[in-house]
């Protein structure tokens, strides 16, 4: 019986195979053979992974490959397995075997070592030689392969196209503006990009050349100068979203740190005040409250080098719009200042706004020991050389500490407070609302101390002395309510303990009676 | 009464009933308390009847009675467990019914009955619920019906030696005042533990803050723990290797553990000793080995003396060193203390357990090489132990 | 003898007085709580649509916006130009500060990094990486405004 059943299953597992097979086209025979082919250790040289992702290719692709192999194109194993091995979404993959350029420069019998393009180009090889980056740069998924920028004809199967027909014969290293020229014969050009993309801008060579980057290549031929390339990229240009993209908002500070944080690329830059241009930027940047919110948290709201500096158009901040610059984000903080007395006073001495309390580069957490006349106090150094007989500014810098540290300390005690009575039962609902509120004044007070006016400052302050007031009856209500629990279970555990002695004294009488009547 | 099942709502009605509702605060926290304590005392009581062997015929049934009445007892803290649908008891649920799955053959089957689809969802709630009010309710009730009436009709069981139990009590008043004594005397017990530590003890596996709620979408955490009664079988199932004999390490834990089960559910009909009215000291031993063996793996799962990251090589061997001296501390006054007072001379389950814990804790053998061989080491024990009073009784009955 | 006979009436019944007075007390001790425990609250229930205070609501009226407290979270109460009623989840889907509706420009700003919201809690600017979450609000027949619950499709 078991026997039968064993017969029976085989035969109709057998039949579902026989179907699933005359469903799909055999694979032609050259091409099979390239897939079963074995290498020196008798292993497959095709992958099961490389066999798995053949096995789900749709009908043209598969048809494109065989057709590469009938026209001896790719004709080894293992150049066939490079391909299959990219692992390419179906439009790429179409790409890439309609381009004899790729197929061909893939193919190690026919390539040398210097101009073969692998997934793992050997150590020391030109970066540009990872097929990996070749394949995943955006212009690729575009249609434009290599013969966008190198020419020639990639439906030939001929070596007669023109090699680098367009790009200068010799010097192209020394005098490097042609990349401008050629980046920009499509980039500034809106009717062609309209055709790939239409939203992108086609203003970035503009801006360039305006950019003292621009200035340094064009005009002073500096050879350190960076053009599209040292930022983009050469294969491998990815969208800036793609994380793996070099202008991609958390690798932006490397890119522009590769020159900016180089003394060796930088010396002999200037200043306008005449003293070295800097190169611990990236560092201060890493270490700020945006780097840390960038890198380590992963805010990708969190400005880098270009929110301040711009990107292609690149440029140092200049003195009156330093609190433009901040103000993008930190908007309240920038009206304020512009309110208070201070701003005359700051473009009399050209201060550099926000930049003067908070720096630039390495702008730290602020914290509230900046304010009032203590150690970490942002005002006392002016103050004393330019203000020195005003008292009343030191009061109201002392008058914004204290409110904002009496407010600050309400909150935390009372955050503690509400745990503890939380943890006895109590509802703590209320008090964490009005917890809230407070913490809202606090960052308002800490705001709006940027308008130096100690009027508008107990404006913003009121609300929070009001909640902290509320959350003080209200903390004393939970208070009490826990104080009459207790004074209830005391009640409740004398009444048990009157009713366990009279129970007790019951059962001694019941029993004594018993006994009594027994004897 | 306030509570309502649902996944938009039984999470929202809980933190209502304990920050809005008068006294309902005081409702869930004496509901808390009473159910670990309930849990409590079963062990103790199901211990007590194990080493007074209490199960001995004709009581055998009451036993196995209450033994199923102990396993809806957890049951109940399991179901009522996932009710407030905070992110604790959803995860824990998850991961406690996902054990379902090691059952052969009808394992993903029964994860979709109990869990009413294949994950835990508000389908999973309404189950839950219902087993909570209404389906465990009505077993319980009629088989503590049952047990009540073989202890009315048999009386309680006399100590092993004893021939006839002593007069009984009259129901009323003797015994009826003096249960209502006691039973005052818990509810005050009840009412101050409900009142100072509304939100249990604080020992890990017996807290029921509500915490956050439960969101199905976020990832689970790290250390998740069952209650404190389930916390000796979740430590069993980390000590077994993914796979082992041919067998995923659950499947084979859980064999283990119902094959254990197993054994005491028919205690009553193995102890043949008890059962001629003659003290047993190997089932007495057997209760106490038990006792060891559930002690190290719940103060395992408890990470006693564990470094930090809690769940490193490092810091796991130091918590099985820790929890091995703490355990071996208890099993020495156990051994000494029986020794001493109760005069008893057959500790092979006892010591083999206390062995096995050595092994484990103090030499850093792994859990399962010690169990194997503190078990085979108990199992020649055993026999050798049986042939020596076989050998005794054929000389004995020789020689006259 | 006699005397014993005498006292025994007088102490028993003073104990039976004890211990029914300590029964009754005690009952009462147990069912006070039950009771209140038993009797439900005049306001909304445990998940039920939240209403809009006196002040709160005057406050609708005047600034176009209210934060008010729900189910543990501050939701932002707006009413647009058209007289609409809208509610969001207050806290900035960036730092977590509270937000507040401009009426001149209808949209949702939060003031930490100049973020902005249209009223349907998208991202028009500045470094929030999530929308705002959307709650239901509804006027009622009296005037009244309650903040129905989450909106679980946005």
């Amino acid at each position: 019986m078991k026997r039968v059943a064993l017969i029976l299953c085989q035969a109709v597992c057998a039949l579902q195979i026989g179907v699933a097979a005359a469903e799909k086209p055999a694979i032609p025979a050259k091409l099979a053979a390239l897939l079963a082919a074995t290498g020196e250790d008798r292993k497959p040289v095709i992958t099961p992974e490389q066999r798995t992702y053949f096995e789900g290719l749709n009908d043209h692709i598969t048809a494109l490959l065989s057709n590469a192999t009938e026209t001896e194109i790719i004709t080894r194993a293992d150049h066939l397995g490079s391909i299959l091995a990219l692992g390419l979404r179906p439009q790429k993959m179409e790409v890439l075997l309609q381009d004899n350029c790729i197929l061909c420069h893939t193919d190690p019998e026919v390539q040398k070592p210097e101009t073969l393009f692998s997934l793992s180009p050997p150590a020391g090889a030109r970066p540009h030689l990872n097929l990996r980056h070749v394949v995943d740069d955006v212009h690729f998924a575009r249609g434009l392969s290599c013969s966008g920028c190198h020419g020639g004809d990639p439906a030939n199967d001929k070596l007669e196209h023109t090699h680098v027909k367009e790009w200068p014969g010799t010097d192209r290293d020394k005098n490097r503006a042609w990349i401008l020229a050629f980046c920009a014969r499509c980039h500034s050009d809106p009717a062609l990009m309209n055709r790939f993309n239409p939203g992108l801008p086609t203003d970035q060579l503009a801006k360039y050349k305006e950019s003292p980057h621009g200035k340094l290549l064009i005009e002073a031929k500096d050879p350190r100068a960076p053009d599209c390339l040292s930022c983009h990229g050469v294969h491998g240009i990815r969208n800036a979203k793609n994380p793996l993209s070099t202008v991609n908002a958390k690798r932006v500070h490397e890119t522009c740190g590769a020159c900016h944080a180089n003394p060796v690329t930088m010396a002999g830059f200037k200043l306008p005040d005449g003293s070295p241009l800097p190169t611990n930027q990236v560092a201060e940047y890493r270490a700020s409250v945006h780097g840390r919110a960038l890198l380590e948290r992963g805010d990708l709201g969190a400005p880098t080098c270009n929110k301040c500096h711009g990107n292609h158009a690149a440029m140092p901040v200049g003195l009156a719009s330093v609190s433009q610059s901040c103000g993008l984000c930190h908007a309240g903080n920038a009206s304020l200042f512009d309110g208070s007395k201070h701003k005359k006073a700051f473009e009399e001495h050209k201060w550099a706004q926000c930049a003067k309390c908070h720096g630039n580069h390495g702008i730290v957490k602020t914290h509230d020991g900046m304010l009032g006349t203590g150690a970490d106090s942002m005002c006392v150094d002016c103050h004393q050389q330019y203000a020195k007989n005003n008292p009343e500014c030191n009061a109201t810098a002392e008058y914004f500490h204290a409110t904002i540290a009496r407010m600050d300390e309400a909150w935390s005690q009372f955050g503690v407070v509400a745990e503890q009575l939380a943890m006895r039962g109590l509802d703590v609902d209320p008090i964490h609302d009005k917890l809230n509120e407070l913490a809202d004044t606090i960052k308002q007070a800490r705001a709006h101390i940027h308008s130096f006016s100690r009027n508008n400052f107990d404006q913003v302050v009121a609300p929070g002395n009001k909640a902290v007031e509320s959350i003080s009856a209200l903390t004393d209500g939970a208070k009490t309510e826990y104080r009459s629990r207790q004074l209830g279970l005391g009640a409740s555990i004398v009444l048990i303990g009157v009713m366990m002695m009279a129970v007790y004294l019951k059962l001694r009488r019941l029993e004594r009676q018993e006994e009594g009547s027994l004897r | 009464m306030y509570y309502q099942p649902g996944e938009a709502t039984a999470y929202e009605s809980m933190r209502y009933l304990t920050t809005k509702v008068p006294f309902g605060w005081l409702m869930r926290s004496v509901h808390c308390w009473s159910a670990h304590l309930m849990i409590i005392s079963l062990v103790a009581h199901m211990f007590s009847t194990m080493m007074l062997k209490a199960y001995r015929p004709p009581r055998e049934l009451t036993w196995v009675t209450g033994y199923i009445m102990f396993a809806l007892t957890l049951g109940f803290g399991f179901s009522g467990y996932l009710l407030p649908w905070n992110k604790l008891a959803f995860f824990a649920t998850s991961v406690g019914t996902d054990l379902v799955k090691s059952v052969p053959v009808a394992g993903d089957w029964l994860l979709h009955v109990l869990r009413g689809g294949p994950d835990v969802t508000a389908n999973t709630l309404y189950r839950f619920f219902a087993l909570h009010v209404v389906i465990l309710p009505l077993l319980f009730v009629g088989l503590i019906g049952i047990h009540l009436l073989f202890v009315q009709r048999q009386g309680m069981a006399p100590p092993i030696g004893q021939k006839v139990a002593p007069r009984g009590m009259k129901f009323f008043p003797s015994f009826a005042l003096r249960d209502l004594l006691l039973w005052l005397f818990c509810f005050m017990i009840l009412l101050v533990l409900a009142v100072f530590l509304p939100y249990g003890p604080g020992i890990p596996g017996m807290e029921w803050e509500l915490g956050e709620k439960a969101n199905p979408l976020e990832p689970a955490f790290p250390g998740i723990k069952p209650e404190w009664y389930f916390l000796w079988e979740y430590q069993l199932l980390k000590e077994f290797p993914p796979h082992l004999l041919g067998l995923e390490g659950p499947q084979l834990c859980l064999l283990v553990v119902t094959l254990l089960l197993g054994i005491w559910a028919i205690i009553p009909w193995l102890d043949r000793q008890a059962a001629r009215n003659e003290p047993s000291p190997s089932f007495s031993d057997f209760g106490w080995g038990a006792i060891v063996f559930l002690t190290f793996l719940t103060l395992k799962a408890w990470d006693i003396g564990g470094l930090q990251p809690v769940d490193s090589p490092a810091s796991i061997k130091v918590i099985s060193r820790t929890c091995a001296w703490w355990t071996l501390g208890l099993g020495a006054v156990i051994v000494a203390v029986r020794w001493v007072v109760y005069k008893h001379r057959w500790f092979i389950f006892t010591g083999a357990a206390l062995l096995h814990v050595a092994l484990h804790g103090l030499l850093g053998l792994s859990y399962l090489t010690a169990g194997a061989i503190a078990g085979l080491l108990a199992v020649i024990a055993v026999v050798t132990r049986v042939l020596a009073a076989r050998r005794v009784k054929a000389t004995v009955g020789a020689s006259p | 003898m006699r005397s014993e006979t005498d006292q025994k009436p007088t102490r028993r019944s003073f104990l039976d007085l004890l211990l029914g007075v300590s029964v009754v007390a005690w009952l009462g001790s147990v069912l006070y709580p039950v009771f209140r425990y038993l009797k439900p609250l005049p306001q909304s229930g445990p998940v039920g649509p939240t209403r809009l205070t006196a002040t709160e609501l005057t406050k609708l009226e005047k600034d176009g916006f209210v934060i008010v407290p729900f189910s543990g979270k501050r939701v932002l109460v707006v009413q647009n130009a058209a007289h609409q009623l809208l509610a969001l989840d207050a806290k900035c889907t960036h730092e977590g500060c509270t937000v507040q509706y401009l009426a001149g420009e209808s949209v949702i700003w939060c003031a930490c990094h100049n973020a902005r919201f249209d009223l349907d809690g998208r991202v028009l600017s500045g470094p929030p990486p999530r929308p705002l979450p959307r709650y239901t609000a509804e006027r009622q027949e009296d005037g009244g405004v309650v903040i129905v619950g989450e909106r679980t499709s946005a």
